[in-house]
């Protein structure tokens, strides 16, 4: 059964499409806000991005869309969490992310992608700032298109392919430091 | 890197289930009408009465109408940001605004009617909530409709 399906059965009333689709999305939820956040705090995080769905969702007007905007939901719930950070992050790295930037150089050609290992990946992104942490996850970990993590982060697309860029340059880095090598 | 999140499935669904609950609705749906028919009971009692009235009596009718608006408010707000109202409960809920509508209006108008007084303001008080929630009722028909619609194109014939 398509996400659609669900999420409009889930509308119309039924509670065990609800359960179908809470089943479906709960690791994929709770693995990008721990990637994002500490254990502590993950859970509690995700049950509030739960209870929000909830209540949203009869409201949601495209459910052919839900992950996108199930994503939105948890970004918004993470980023209360970590508005702080945010905030240092862009101070910090000066983030040329206008759009444009090295947006041309498309986001498939990495030579350190093939080679990094997903445990090492996960070991290396709490060290990541907050941003490119945000679409690493986003593009990588839950396979959402560049378009989709755009609508996501509300950014445009230009700017999602030149932070994953960035991203993965600093993943490279930080892995040659811990020994790693393409 | 083995983590895995705490909470199954089915404790999730258990800690939602304020937001899922039936009471929470039936609740909501009460606050809200309840509140909205008592104001305008109490206001058409008020707009009616003969003659000028004493303060105290002002007074109480003023702090009675305010009491209903709150909780007409309190309604409002549980159904917006507390329950989830699914579209079948859309429906339900209309339907049972139009009925409340429709009794408040027919009960004020008669009080109207037998004072002698205010039959006018009553039956428009009236009319206009008898008119929203008729939009209503007709907006969560077409929606819950066009939900089933779609469930049949994307199920196919066989369903």
């Amino acid at each position: 059964m398509t996400d659609e399906l669900l999420v409009i059965r889930a509308q119309l009333g039924e509670r065990a499409a609800l359960a179908e689709l809470l089943a479906r999305w709960r690791v994929p939820v709770w693995t990008y806000v721990r990637r994002m956040l500490d254990g502590e705090r993950a859970d509690d995080v995700t049950q509030e991005i739960w209870l929000a769905v909830v209540r949203g969702l009869p409201r949601l007007r495209e459910p052919g869309r839900f992950a996108p905007w199930l994503f939105t939901i948890a970004r918004r719930s993470v980023t209360d969490r970590l508005r702080g950070e945010y905030a240092w992050a862009r101070e910090a790295s000066g983030f040329g992310d206008a759009s444009g930037g090295t947006a041309g150089e498309g986001i498939a050609e990495d030579p350190a992608e093939a080679a990094v290992d997903r445990a090492a990946l996960v070991s290396v992104l709490s060290e990541l700032p907050v941003p490119e942490r945000e679409i690493l996850v986003l593009f990588y970990l839950e396979d959402l298109p560049v378009e989709e993590c755009a609508y996501i982060c509300q950014i445009p697309a230009g700017t999602v392919k030149s932070r994953l860029n960035r991203a993965r340059r600093l993943l490279r880095q930080r892995l040659e430091e811990k020994g790693y090598r393409p | 890197m083995n983590e895995e999140p705490r909470l199954s499935a089915q404790d999730m669904i258990e800690r939602l289930e304020p937001a899922l609950s039936p009471m929470t609705r039936i609740r909501a749906v009460a606050a809200l009408l309840a509140g909205l028919a008592g104001a305008v009971f109490v206001g058409t009692l008020w707009w009616s009465e003969p003659g000028p009235l004493p303060g105290r009596t002002q007074l109480a009718f003023a702090v009675f109408t305010v009491f209903c608006l709150a909780w007409a408010g309190y309604g409002g707000w549980l159904l917006t940001r507390r329950a989830a109202l699914f579209a079948t409960d859309r429906v339900i809920a209309a339907w049972i605004g139009l009925v409340a509508s429709l009794t408040t209006t027919g009960i004020v108008t008669a009080v109207a009617v037998r004072r002698g007084t205010g039959t006018g303001p009553a039956l428009a008080v009236g009319g206009l909530f008898v008119a929203v929630a008729l939009v209503l009722t007709v907006r969560a028909h077409a929606r819950r409709a066009a939900l089933l619609r779609r469930v049949r194109e994307l199920t196919g014939p066989e369903e």
